[in-house]
Order: structure tokens, then C-alpha cells, then sequence
């Protein structure tokens, strides 16, 4: 009963959605439209999320009747994995995804704009998107379908990769992000449909789309690290299709949140503003429907089914087409007619939108190309970290030559060099000087990676030296800009590093011997054979002793999962401050040794720690902001 | 002039059609290949050393799943095929490029869903086949093979690719 009570609520929000947008189609101006709007989408909201929180309790208590639950959980997880078992498939990851797309939009609500206007037609925008992703949830992916009349007795248990604490977060914060570009979208349209010039929709929706860019940033982090330590793939990002069709909203996001920047100080780059932001939610769209089509075969598809892909890829034509047809109606308003001055702020980040488009484009060629290839010569083709390097190298390193020319530029002002040549000429000095003691010191001459360590060091000393102006010159910063860019630095060097140094080797090794590999002796001091409640593991027992005679264990395990008979292995790594050494095991030989696979990451740990960087500076600009009041 | 503004939407237009295309195609498992040829002629042995040809051993019709025992994927499909050896469905395995004691010490610890296997140690017979890696299954009617699936099987690939396949040509047992 209490299954068809969550259903019929959720048939029922559906509704009031639909509501709540055809309600803004009514007398714009009249104050009681605007209240039905709003206080519809409440009530909707209300409705959604008391039918997702029955889901959870279903969950949590084991009803095996609904289908989603029997094929997914299980009665002897802990009650945490019950929870988070929900957004381990298709149907309820879905369901979380609207839940969130929803909860954007329901605190969005609850703030007041002096344009009413304004507001009732951005929530029913949003309206209108629920309406289309709750009528796929319900018609094609259902989650409160039923086994009847007999549940079976147990469910088939949640896939045991996804037997993560990083379950619980990764795939949460990253939907947040995906779907809170909902909010600068629908304003972005509204802003477009009233066509009122004198709307600033970009000081609106700044707090949004700041706190949507830092979701994004922390959910495809969180990512990298999981795939790094529980799969088993040993490095931080392998260009995975997936993971390009996360990496493309947020290079759209990243110049969006630059864009608007501009457009709040100066008015100029509305336009830009306003497309990056269909682009953003767009390309998020297009995410969602990589995922669920079952087009592309990756870690992260789901099951594949084509009649869910069609659905969807017909409902983002329809917000493609409507946005853009909106935006080509009447973007001439808002372009301005001032032109923008050279080497001003302004110039450098609309050089900054050029480059950031040129990545999105490059991306979505290596997501599409190999596609087009195979449909038409019908041979597999793929698209990896070649073509990637080879195009995201040179643009990143000119970026950052921007970059690092633009720091101190002034709005709406040519920057004049001749104040900061000393900076300039110090930074530039120190760059080049390190740069080279990099290349003697580790005897490399890869043009790329010298080009990023040099790039990444300018922009690092370049802003030390911001620093070292504010903090006895008292001059102004932009104290989140700084902190962010300085992610950016070190994130380029920490990965020039990182390819630089880091090894691989696979060695056979047999109980009770050792073997060298790179100042260090592994010894292999045992395998065990363990038997679990819901798997057996083979657990190896390594010593790795230095040259200077410290040494520590590691004890890398393969696991076979009962219930499907799924084979995981679980990484072993042990952490220094510069290296991580990383082993997996694998399989055994017919002369009885062990073939174990050994990595030295240098650097890992940066790339992550420059992300949480920039993911901070976004954080501190939204603590900043909320005591601003607008 | 709305006309010329409009050109902003042909990108994406474009990619969306593609993949319209894409899906209403009926190759959209990217694993599976109807192209229908003939099986080719081998001469092997089973696990008990017994010659197999084609057309003698193995009858018109079939199912012919290349696995090995150090292959994971292989071991991920088998309690599929498993369920598929309960339905009585004619599964013959083609072990490739395996040591047959390791086969056999395989199929003993997770059960065996074949009804004959072939050892092609050499991977002769799989290279006829144009077989890239293990596990690709194929579906054999009336002495050709009408469908090719490379990678892991399952209920999903099964209801989708092979049993339409089967069903309009029900004589597989």
C-alpha cells in the first residue's frame, strides 16, 4: 500500500509541475500569477520529496516488493549501503537527480526579487524540465515497480564496486552540480523572454552558479579519487567517455562563472553570458543522456535501453531548440554597443570564453568522432590520451600565458606592463631558471611537459607576488581569484610531474622470495585465503624495505563476490608526502608466482589537493557573498 | 535575419540527429553484428581428445561462446549461461588459446554450461571466426552464424539481440 501511496505522490507532482508552468502563461503582470506559480512548485516540491523520502524507508526496510530494491539491495547490508544503494542503478539514481533538479529550484523559491515577473517565469522553466524528466522517470524507468503477488525473500545486493563509502558522495555531489545549472538556465530564459535589459540576471544568479561550479568541481575530484584507489586504475583520469561528458559542463561552467563576472561589473559579454549558461545546462542534458542511452560503454552506463535514450534525446531537443530559438529571437538586445577596450579585464576573459569554447569543442569531438566512425566505416576507432594531450596542452599552457599577462589587468582600462615590469621580469626569470633546473635535474627534454611545469610555475610566482604587493603595498586583490589560479598552478605542475616521474612495472613474484623494483625490496611474505560473508578474498601480505632500511607492509586483495560472482581487487597504497606506491594483484602463474602490478605515482596526491583548492575559493566566495545582501 | 540567427542551432541539430540515427538503428548494442556468413570448416578436438568438425559434432544449430579460463569477463557471463543450460539451450564452448588443464579445473570449480567444447589452443578456429577476445558469443542457424556479440552477455543483451533471432527461427534445441 505505502508503495502506491509514493507512486500516486509522485504521478501527483508530476502534475502540480505541469501546473505551476502552464500557470505563468497566464496575466504576467498580475501579483496573484506569481504567487501561483510559486507556491504551486512548493506544494510540488512537497510532494516529490515525501515520496522520495518512502522511498528510502522502503529501502531501509527491506521491501522486496518494489523491484528496484530486490535487484539492487539486500537485507544483510548496513543500513548506510541501504541507503546508498538507491543511486547505485539507473531508476534511482534518476530519481535522486530530479529530487535535486527540484530541491535547486525550491530554494530558489523561497528568495524574493523585486521582479516578480522575473521570478515566476524562471520557476516555471524549471517546472517545465521536472515535468519532462519526471514523465521519463514514471513512463520508462519506473522505481516503484512491483514484484506481485510474492517478493522474493532477499534482494540481489548492490553491485559490490559500488561497496564504497565514496558511493555515498560521489555520485550525490556531482548530480548536484549537474542540475543546480538548472537555476542560471531558467533565469538566463526568463531574462530573454521578458527582455528587459535592465534585469541584472547575472548578479542574481552568481550565488547559484558559483555553488553549483563548486559541486561539479568536487564531484568529478571525488571521482578521480575513487577510480584511483577502489578500481584499481591507477591513475587520476584516463579520458574515459563518461568522464568527458563531465569534463565538458564544467570547462562550460568554468567560463560562465568567468563570463558573468564581466557582465556584472561592465555589462558587456551578456551574450556570451547568456549562451554559456544554455551551454552549461545543455551539455549537463547531454551528460545525463550519454549515461542513460547506453550509447557508449563505460564504468558508469547503465542498462541499456534504447527507448529511454530516445525519450531523452527528444526532450533535450526540445529545450536545445526552444533556448536557442529564444536566444537567436532576441539576443540584440542585450549586446552591447560599447566595444571592449584591449587589454582590459574584460578582453582577457572573453579570450578566456574563446579558449574555454575551443576545449568543449575538442572534447565532444573525441566523445562523437569515434561514434560517427563506427556507424559509418563500421570499425571501432578510440579517442584517448594522445588526441587529448595533443589538443588540451597547448591551449591550457597558452591560457595560462594569458593568464599570467592578465593578472592586475583593470576593468574597463588598458593594462599598462610598464607598472608591473619588475613583477613581470622576476616572475618570468624564476619561471625560466626553474624551469630548466627541472629539466636538468630529471634529464628530460619533453617539450610538453617542460612547457606545463613553466606555465604552471609562472602563474604560481606571478601571484606570490600579488600576494606579496597586497600584503606591503596594500593594493587590491581578489583574494578568491587568487586562490583559485594558484589550483590552477599547481594543478599544472603537479601533473607535469606526475607524467613525468611516475613508473609501472608488473613483476611475477613468488611466496617467501623478492624482487627490486626502484630502490625497493618487495618482499612476499604470505597469501591468505579469506572467507567473507558475501565474498571470498585472496589477501597478499607485502614488505617493501628501502635503501635506507625503513620499510612498511601493503596487503593488496582480489575479491570474488558470491551473489554475482563479480571479481574486484582492492588496491593497496601506501602514502608519502611526494609519492604514492600503489600495488594490485593479480592473477597466479602455472610456476606458482604472482603477478602483482606496482606503481609509483608521484605527485597524485596535488592533483587533488589543487582541485580542492579551486573548489575553496568557490566556497569562500559564496561565504563572502552571503553577507553581501542583494 | 532570424533565419541567419538561427544557423546557432544547426551543431547541435546535427550531433542530436546523429544520435537519433544511432538509436533507432538496429545495431545499437555497439557489441553485437548481424552480418550473417557461413560457419567455418575446422577440424579440433574436445576436451576428451574426440576430433569435432563442424557439420558431423555440432549439428545446424547453436549458440558458440568463446571463453578461457584466465579470462574475468568470462567468468562474469557464466552463471548466465549457466541459467541458459537450464533452458536446454545447444550451448557449445570454444576454449581459446587455454591450457586444457586449466579448462577443466575451471569448469569443475564453477560447473560446466557446455554441451561440447572445443579446444583451439592455437586459436585457429577463432581466427576464422575473426574472434579480437574473449568472450564473444555467436549464434548459429542452419549452419551460419546470424549473430556475432563480442563481450559479456547477459539477460538484457539476450532478450534484445538473440532471442528475436530465435524466435522466428525456433528449431535451436
Amino acid at each position: 500500500m505505502i508503495i502506491e501511496v509514493a507512486h500516486f505522490l509522485l504521478i501527483l507532482c508530476t502534475g502540480l509541475f505541469l501546473m505551476s508552468c502552464c500557470f505563468s502563461l497566464l496575466n504576467k503582470n498580475e501579483s496573484y500569477t506569481h504567487i501561483l506559480v510559486s507556491r504551486t512548485y512548493s506544494h510540488a516540491c512537497l510532494f516529490l520529496f515525501v515520496s522520495f523520502a518512502i522511498f528510502i524507508w522502503l529501502s531501509i526496510s527491506d521491501n522486496f516488493n518494489v523491484m528496484y530494491i530486490a535487484s539492487h539491495s539486500n537485507s544483510n547490508l548496513p543500513i548506510f549501503y541501504k541507503i546508498t544503494s538507491i543511486w547505485s542503478a539507473h531508476e534511482g539514481s534518476m530519481y535522486l537527480w530530479i529530487v535535486f533538479l527540484a530541491l535547486w529550484g525550491f530554494i530558489f523559491n523561497l528568495y524574493e526579487f523585486s521582479f516578480k515577473a522575473f521570478k515566476s517565469i524562471s520557476i516555471s522553466i524549471i517546472s517545465f524540465v521536472l515535468v519532462g524528466f519526471l514523465t521519463f522517470l514514471l513512463l520508462t524507468s519506473n522505481p516503484y515497480e512491483t514484484i506481485l503477488p510474492i517478493a522474493p525473500i532477499n534482494g540481489a545486493d548492490i553491485n559490490p564496486v559500488l561497496q564504497d563509502p565514496a558511493l555515498a558522495i560521489h555520485p550525490p555531489t556531482l548530480y548536484l552540480g549537474y542540475v543546480g545549472f538548472v537555476i542560471p538556465f531558467a533565469c538566463a530564459l526568463a531574462f530573454l523572454i521578458i527582455g528587459d535589459p535592465t534585469i541584472k540576471w547575472e548578479a542574481i544568479i552568481k550565488k547559484w552558479a558559483f555553488a553549483a561550479w563548486v559541486f561539479l568541481t568536487v564531484g568529478i575530484t571525488l571521482g578521480s579519487w575513487w577510480a584511483y584507489y577502489e578500481l584499481g586504475w591507477g591513475g587520476y583520469w584516463f579520458w574515459d567517455p563518461v568522464e568527458n561528458v563531465a569534463l565538458m559542463p564544467w570547462l562550460a561552467a568554468t567560463a560562465f562563472i568567468h563570463s558573468i563576472h564581466v557582465s556584472i561589473k561592465t555589462s558587456k559579454l551578456r551574450v556570451w553570458s547568456i549562451l554559456l549558461s544554455i551551454l552549461v545546462f545543455s551539455l549537463s542534458l547531454f551528460g545525463a543522456f550519454i549515461v542513460r542511452s547506453g550509447i557508449i560503454d563505460s564504468v558508469h552506463s547503465f542498462a541499456n535501453d534504447p527507448q529511454r535514450g530516445l525519450y531523452l534525446l527528444a526532450f533535450i531537443a526540445v529545450i536545445i531548440s526552444i533556448s536557442l530559438f529564444v536566444f537567436s529571437y532576441r539576443f540584440s538586445i542585450f549586446s552591447s554597443k560599447k566595444s571592449i577596450e584591449s587589454l582590459s579585464k574584460e578582453s582577457f576573459i572573453s579570450l578566456n570564453n574563446i579558449i574555454f569554447g575551443s576545449l568543449i569543442f575538442s572534447v565532444m569531438l573525441g566523445v562523437i568522432y569515434p561514434l560517427v566512425y563506427e556507424y559509418l566505416f563500421n570499425q571501432k576507432i578510440s579517442v584517448g590520451a594522445p588526441y587529448y594531450n595533443a589538443i588540451f596542452i597547448p591551449i591550457v599552457i597558452l591560457a595560462s600565458i594569458f593568464l599570467f599577462f592578465s593578472i592586475e589587468s583593470r576593468w574597463q582600462r588598458t593594462l599598462k606592463f610598464i607598472n608591473k615590469k619588475l613583477y613581470i621580469l622576476i616572475s618570468l626569470t624564476f619561471a625560466i631558471l626553474l624551469t630548466f633546473a627541472v629539466s636538468f635535474m630529471f634529464n628530460t627534454n619533453n617539450l610538453y611537459i617542460l612547457a606545463s611545469i613553466f606555465s604552471g610555475l609562472l602563474i604560481i610566482l606571478r601571484y606570490f607576488l600579488v600576494l606579496f604587493d597586497t600584503v606591503f603595498f596594500k593594493s587590491f586583490v581578489n583574494p578568491f581569484s587568487v586562490l583559485a589560479h594558484l589550483g590552477l598552478g599547481l594543478l599544472l605542475i603537479s601533473i607535469s610531474f606526475n607524467s613525468l616521474l611516475s613508473t609501472e612495472r608488473a613483476l611475477s613474484i613468488k611466496l617467501g622470495e623478492f624482487e627490486t623494483y626502484k630502490n625497493y625490496k618487495i618482499s612476499f611474505d604470505d597469501i591468505q585465503v579469506l572467507k567473507n560473508s558475501n565474498h571470498d578474498a585472496i589477501k597478499g601480505s607485502f614488505t617493501f624495505e628501502d635503501l635506507d632500511g625503513s620499510s612498511f607492509k601493503l596487503n593488496p586483495e582480489k575479491r570474488r563476490y558470491f551473489t554475482r560472482g563479480q571479481i574486484t581487487t582492492e588496491t593497496a597504497i601506501h602514502i608519502t608526502p611526494i609519492k604514492d606506491i600503489y600495488i594490485t594483484i593479480g592473477d597466479q602463474l602455472d610456476d606458482k608466482s604472482w603477478v602483482v602490478n606496482i606503481q609509483i605515482n608521484y605527485f597524485i596526491r596535488y592533483i587533488w589537493i589543487s582541485a580542492i583548492l579551486m573548489s575553496l575559493s568557490g566556497i569562500l566566495l559564496l561565504f563572502n557573498a552571503q553577507k553581501e545582501k542583494f | 535575419m532570424l533565419f541567419f540567427r538561427l544557423s546557432i542551432l544547426i551543431i547541435p541539430l546535427c550531433i542530436i540527429t546523429f544520435f537519433f540515427i544511432l538509436l533507432t538503428d538496429d545495431n545499437s548494442y555497439p557489441g553485437a553484428d548481424f552480418d550473417t556468413y557461413d560457419m567455418p570448416q575446422f577440424e579440433l578436438l574436445d576436451m576428451k581428445t574426440n576430433l569435432i568438425t563442424n557439420e558431423e559434432s555440432l549439428g545446424d544449430n547453436f549458440i558458440l561462446n568463446v571463453w578461457a579460463s584466465w579470462c574475468i569477463t568470462c567468468l562474469v557471463e557464466h552463471p548466465f549461461l549457466m541459467e541458459l543450460q537450464n533452458q536446454n539451450m545447444n550451448i557449445i564452448g570454444l576454449n581459446y588459446k587455454d591450457e586444457s588443464a586449466d579448462a577443466l579445473s575451471w569448469i569443475e570449480k564453477y560447473g560446466n554450461p557446455y554441451n561440447k567444447i572445443i579446444q583451439d589452443y592455437k586459436g585457429s578456429l577463432a581466427m576464422d571466426l575473426g574472434v579480437t577476445g574473449a568472450p564473444e558469443t555467436f549464434l548459429v542457424q542452419n549452419g551460419k552464424i546470424v549473430v556475432r556479440f563480442q563481450g559479456e552477455i547477459n539477460s538484457d543483451i539476450w532478450r534484445d539481440v538473440f532471442v528475436p533471432l530465435i524466435s522466428s527461427n525456433n528449431n535451436l534445441n
